[in-house]
């Protein structure tokens, strides 16, 4: 396990220009097995973010909090490193940098930060490339196991589940696994597999490369890779008969109604949305609307109060009450 | 002795000539591989522009399509591109420059018209690069003229220079 995390590490350290990947090849063993984002900006030092706290890297590999040891990027260093990234080939790029990031292969996602021109419709190039994040995907495989009782609506169908969770405490990486655990089947409460539609509009879920899902999802699961709520789900109702469909972070209001259309059509949903629990996602009027109408059953409210993931809490969506054992 | 002179000379004519040929050749070798040159450039440019496929695939569909003559330096560049793995598209089409003046009879200001292609390819977006095809494409029209200007008045004069040498020589010497 330990080896395959660090042969993680190892791959993404390809699409670093070589100057950087050779500090960073040179990180203790326990960071490289953990490290979640590799963060390289302009004239700054490289900066890692692991184990919830960020580091710099300095020059002979060691880890230090004092940004004046830290090895410092260079522009050349930010253009190579976008020149790998995009295979030599920006313009293949060119939607995904629009959107502000590019998805390697192995499901690893690039950020991308400069200076952004606008064109006719919208965005239409980042130039002066100033910072890049690099955020290493590693899933987690069986983290969902543990929730899946709560979900799971007999006989073989599920409760439409929100999973709320703050930024960078697992709610991807959940979502991710129950994605599998559902499409897969769960021979120990005898539920057969369900056709799931997934929307990554974010190309988080899946970490589509080249039309291929880098992240295991089980073996009945479509997805839209870049698509957006709204499309996606008129797209998946209309063409792909889903059991369930599923959606990563929810917010607009245009999100919702998507929500009521999936509803309409019988199909279940699970999704995420940002936040630390139901009273903070009622402050927001979209969210609010989905709460009244009772449209979730379950909410899953994670932090990470004792690691990434933890399960906060479990709530009952009708009369809201802990149901977490 | 009378066969051996007239032997002896013509050695010193087809040397000569032979010399003369080579130095002649040149100028057309030139122009031929400028003309692979540009069709090389067109098929990566349909490849870029309109078919968005990533540089080292392109490259290798360069290979294929073109003429083997010439196209074979992209699938070097494309060898190199991977092998090193540094980010620098313009180091990997400076490793081939030397193949070109030697195996391509190419000038200098080919090879920098050619190293500026690795300056801006797959930097920019498409319409960008379009932009730069274009240019690019503009430039090697007018090299081409220009070889063929050159191909035209050094051509046969080295070739004749050639075999008029190996006479002088052969009159001189008798």
């Amino acid at each position: 396990m330990q080896q395959r995390e660090i042969g993680i590490y190892e791959n993404v350290l390809e699409y670093i220009s070589l100057e950087i990947s050779q500090v960073l090849k040179k990180i203790p063993l326990i960071y490289k097995e953990s490290v979640e984002e590799i963060r390289l900006r302009n004239g700054l030092p490289i900066n890692i973010y692991s184990m919830n706290s960020d580091y710099f890297v300095a020059e002979d590999g060691s880890i230090t909090k004092d940004k004046h040891r830290g090895k410092l990027v260079t522009k050349e260093d930010i253009i190579k490193t976008f020149q790998l990234i995009s295979n030599y080939s920006v313009y293949a790029f060119e939607e995904e940098i629009k959107n502000g990031f590019i998805t390697l292969k192995g499901g690893h996602r690039v950020g991308i930060g400069g200076k952004v021109l606008y064109g006719k419709n919208g965005v239409e190039k980042i130039k002066n490339i100033s910072s890049l994040n690099i955020r290493i995907a590693r899933e987690k495989i069986g983290v969902s196991n543990k929730l899946m009782k709560y979900i799971i609506e007999y006989p073989n169908t599920i409760y439409n589940t929100l999973i709320v969770s703050p930024p960078k405490c697992g709610k991807t990486t959940i979502l991710r696994d129950m994605i599998r655990n559902l499409s897969n089947g769960l021979t120990d409460y005898n539920f057969m597999g369900l056709k799931i539609g997934v929307i990554d509009e974010r190309s988080e879920l899946a970490g589509m490369y080249n039309g291929v899902a880098q992240h295991d999802l089980g073996p009945r699961v479509d997805v839209l890779d870049g698509c957006s709520k709204k499309d996606g789900t008129i797209m998946l109702l209309r063409a792909m008969s889903p059991d369930v469909i599923v959606m990563d972070e929810i917010g607009g209001i245009d999100d919702v109604a998507a929500i009521h259309e999936i509803i309409k059509a019988g199909v279940k949903i699970i999704a995420t949305v940002h936040g630390s629990s139901i009273e903070d996602l009622r402050t927001r009027r979209s969210l609010n609307i989905l709460i009244n109408d009772m449209i979730f059953k379950r909410y899953i409210v994670l932090d990470n109060s004792k690691g990434i993931g933890t399960v906060k809490d479990v709530i009952d969506g009708n009369t809201f009450t802990s149901i977490k054992i | 002795m009378g066969l051996l002179k007239i032997f002896a000379s013509i050695l010193i004519v087809s040397s000569t000539s032979l010399i003369g040929y080579c130095f002649g050749n040149r100028y057309s070798t030139r122009l031929e591989n400028l003309l692979h040159l540009e069709q090389c450039i067109k098929i990566l440019e349909t490849e870029i522009v309109y078919g968005a496929v990533p540089l080292p695939e392109a490259l290798t569909n360069v290979y294929i399509k073109g003429n083997k003559k010439v196209s074979f330096i992209f699938e070097e560049i494309r060898r190199n591109l991977l092998n090193n793995r540094d980010g620098d598209l313009l180091k990997s089409f400076k490793m081939v420059s030397n193949q070109l003046t030697e195996q391509l009879s190419f000038k200098e200001t080919d090879v920098e018209l050619f190293l500026s292609l690795g300056r801006l390819l797959g930097s920019s977006d498409r319409s960008d690069q379009e932009k730069n095809f274009k240019l690019i494409l503009k430039q090697i029209e007018i090299l081409k003229n220009e070889a063929k200007i050159e191909m035209d008045r050094n051509e046969k004069v080295y070739k004749n220079l050639g075999v008029l040498a190996g006479i002088t020589i052969v009159i001189i010497l008798l």
